[in-house]
């Protein structure tokens, strides 16, 4: 099996250092975008097997770009984790109702993470 | 001009009265002078009757000395004599009751009686002589003329007497008439003037009354500030005066106390404003502090892992403190998160069908280290009668139970911690036993404000936000429920909470 592509929009610089250290780890390719739009753009560029959704972010929130990808026919089908903020209540259903295969809250563990990131797309 | 009541009363009053008076007065005086005509009447009554007399008298002498010449006796002429005396008296009475002008008629009826008895005499002397015809002729020749001019005389007084008793009789009815009239008009202008002033005084009275029952109204459905108007200048205007500056007053207070309601109003908008400013805020705050804090714990749990190598063995206790403490940390942001968000109005249940029992799990495997860690005993016991379907949000229920259950364990040193579950009524009781330090009865009512616990050292040596048992309180509230304390210090504490079965119904936000 070829390499699987994950990526990851977050705008937090040292949440993103921690993901490309967790996933250096592993045979997951790590592609990393900075905020709603460019995270949409990088998707439809060139289709990942995962996306990892952060729900704040500048310029579009996570849960519009979700709605975006979901609209195209492209990532339609792409699975997206959304990571929920629990300051933001109801957020879980947001995340669900904009398209996401499963929701995290903030703070996650990188452990639980990796786990649900190997649930969805194992490793080849 | 000031005029009382007592005033107006009194004056009408006595006009009614000086009315009344002047009506008796006139009374007294009518009949007055009805005695003093019907007292001429009389004596006019009297005069008659003497002049008839003297009238009677006359043909009687008349008579006895025609009598005297016939029988040719002189003891006739002496009846004549007696008769003569009768005369006289009736004549002296008439003189008597007679007024001045009278009196000249009646010496000349004397002078002539005095001369007729002269010639009665005379007759008299002849008749005993024997002369009768000398005596004859000279009754014809005398007597007789003198007789009759008498008589003509008494005629003419008695005719004037009986027409002055006459004009007497009409006068007096007459007056009697006048009278009458008079006092049958001076009765109705009475009474009319007594109604008139009645009315008046009565209008005067009840006027201001009426005015002042309908501004009472006025002021009754809440209408203040008006003027009340009565021409009254009396106690009633007095009154008047006092509504209109009690109504005034009353506006005054009743402006005076929408203003302040207003500005109470408009205070608790801002004050409202300003706490959900402040809560907005601390749900913000606290979003920005976990993102750091992510980090923290994420690079920490990589470097326990040993993602970035080997740990030596003396790097793992350190690394473990920074996790319990890092998680700690994180749990105080949830707190003040959760109860800014319930202050806030934005903090919602999701009720649902929940499982006490898997509740209890959850807490249990949660706990079940820590109870170990402390060498306590930690049981829980769920009743069989617990009905299969309970309404509730099973995350926040999830929430209190861990509270009340972690906070027994913290303050809990020997003995154990026990967590019941059973059915109280149309409720579920969730208990929580422990053989802890306790609570001072004076500070039960208290435990469940926020930033309380049993005293400062308590936070530090125990650990905890002190907002754990108020936001659990008011999860319960929220689902409709109640939580309550029983507690002996040095013996331990029984926190119970209810969540009724059908706890959809308050499921909104608080």
């Amino acid at each position: 099996m070829s390499q699987k592509t994950i990526l990851y929009v977050e705008d937090n610089e040292f949440n993103r250092k921690i993901i490309r250290q967790l996933l250096a780890q592993t045979s997951y390719r790590l592609r990393e975008a900075h905020d709603g739009e460019s995270g949409v753009r990088a998707a439809l560029e060139e289709l990942p097997d995962l996306i990892l959704m952060d729900v704040q972010l500048p310029k579009i929130s996570g849960l519009e770009a979700t709605r975006r990808l979901r609209a195209d026919a492209r990532t339609a089908a792409v699975p997206i984790i959304i990571v929920t903020s629990y300051a933001l209540d109801g957020d879980a259903q947001k995340a669900k109702d904009a398209g996401a295969t499963a929701y995290l809250a903030k703070p996650y563990s990188p452990r639980d993470l990796l786990a649900k990131i190997r649930e969805i797309i194992p490793e080849a | 001009m000031r005029a009382s009541v007592q005033r107006k009363l009194l004056v009408a009053f006595l006009l009614i009265t000086l009315l009344f008076m002047a009506m008796g007065a006139f009374s007294l005086f009518t009949i007055r002078e009805m005695s003093r005509q019907s007292e001429l009447l009389d004596r006019a009554h009297q005069r008659l009757e003497s002049a008839q007399d003297i009238h009677h008298s006359l043909a009687m002498q008349m008579h006895l000395t025609a009598m005297a010449l016939l029988v040719r006796d002189e003891a006739a002429v002496a009846s004549v004599l007696r008769e003569n005396n009768r005369f006289n008296e009736a004549l002296a009475r008439l003189e008597a009751a007679v007024e001045e002008p009278e009196r000249a008629a009646i010496q000349k009826v004397r002078a002539s009686q005095e001369e007729a008895m002269a010639v009665v005499a005379d007759i008299a002397n002849l008749v005993r002589d024997g002369k009768i015809a000398a005596a004859t002729q000279l009754h014809g020749s005398r007597e007789d003329p003198l007789y009759r001019s008498i008589d003509a005389r008494v005629s003419e007084m008695v005719q004037r007497e009986n027409a002055r008793m006459v004009s007497l009789r009409d006068g007096l009815r007459a007056a009697q008439q006048r009278s009458l009239l008079v006092m049958t008009t001076f009765a109705a202008i009475s009474v009319l003037l007594a109604l008139a002033g009645g009315f008046v005084v009565s209008w005067a009275l009840i006027q201001p009354v009426y005015a002042a029952h309908g501004f009472l109204n006025e002021l009754a459905s809440g209408r203040f500030g008006g003027t009340i108007v009565v021409p009254n200048r009396d106690e009633f205007g007095e009154l008047a005066a006092r509504l209109t500056a009690t109504s005034r007053e009353l506006a005054r207070l009743d402006s005076e106390q929408r203003r302040a309601a207003q500005e109470l109003v408009a205070l608790n908008a801002k004050l409202e404003q300003a706490s959900k400013a402040k809560s907005e805020f601390l749900a913000n705050m606290s979003h920005e502090l976990r993102t750091p804090l992510n980090a923290i714990l994420g690079f920490t749990e990589m470097l326990g892992d040993g993602l970035y190598g080997p740990v030596p063995a003396e790097f793992k206790e350190p690394l473990a403190d920074i996790q319990t403490n890092g998680r700690h940390l994180l749990r105080l942001i949830n707190d003040v998160l959760d109860l800014s968000k319930i202050e806030a109005g934005r903090m919602e249940l999701a009720v649902e069908a929940y499982s006490a029992q898997e509740i209890v799990g959850m807490v249990r495997t949660s706990l079940r280290s820590l109870a170990e860690e402390k060498g306590l005993e930690f049981k829980t016991e769920l009743d069989a009668g617990l009905p299969e379907v309970m309404l509730g949000d099973a995350r926040r229920i999830t929430q209190c139970l861990l509270n009340l259950a972690g906070n027994a364990l913290k303050f809990t040193k020997r003995g154990g911690v026990t967590i019941r579950v059973a059915r109280d009524g149309e409720a579920v009781r969730y208990s929580v036993s422990d053989t802890g330090i306790g609570i001072p009865p004076e500070q039960l009512a208290e435990v469940f404000g926020e930033f309380r616990q049993v005293d400062a050292t308590v936070t530090r040596e125990f650990g905890g936000s002190g907002l754990g048992l108020s936001i659990t309180k008011k999860f319960v509230e929220m689902h409709g429920g109640r939580i309550w304390v029983e507690s002996r210090l040095g013996e331990g504490s029984t926190f119970h909470f209810t969540i009724p079965l059908e706890s959809a119904a308050v499921a909104s936000t608080l």
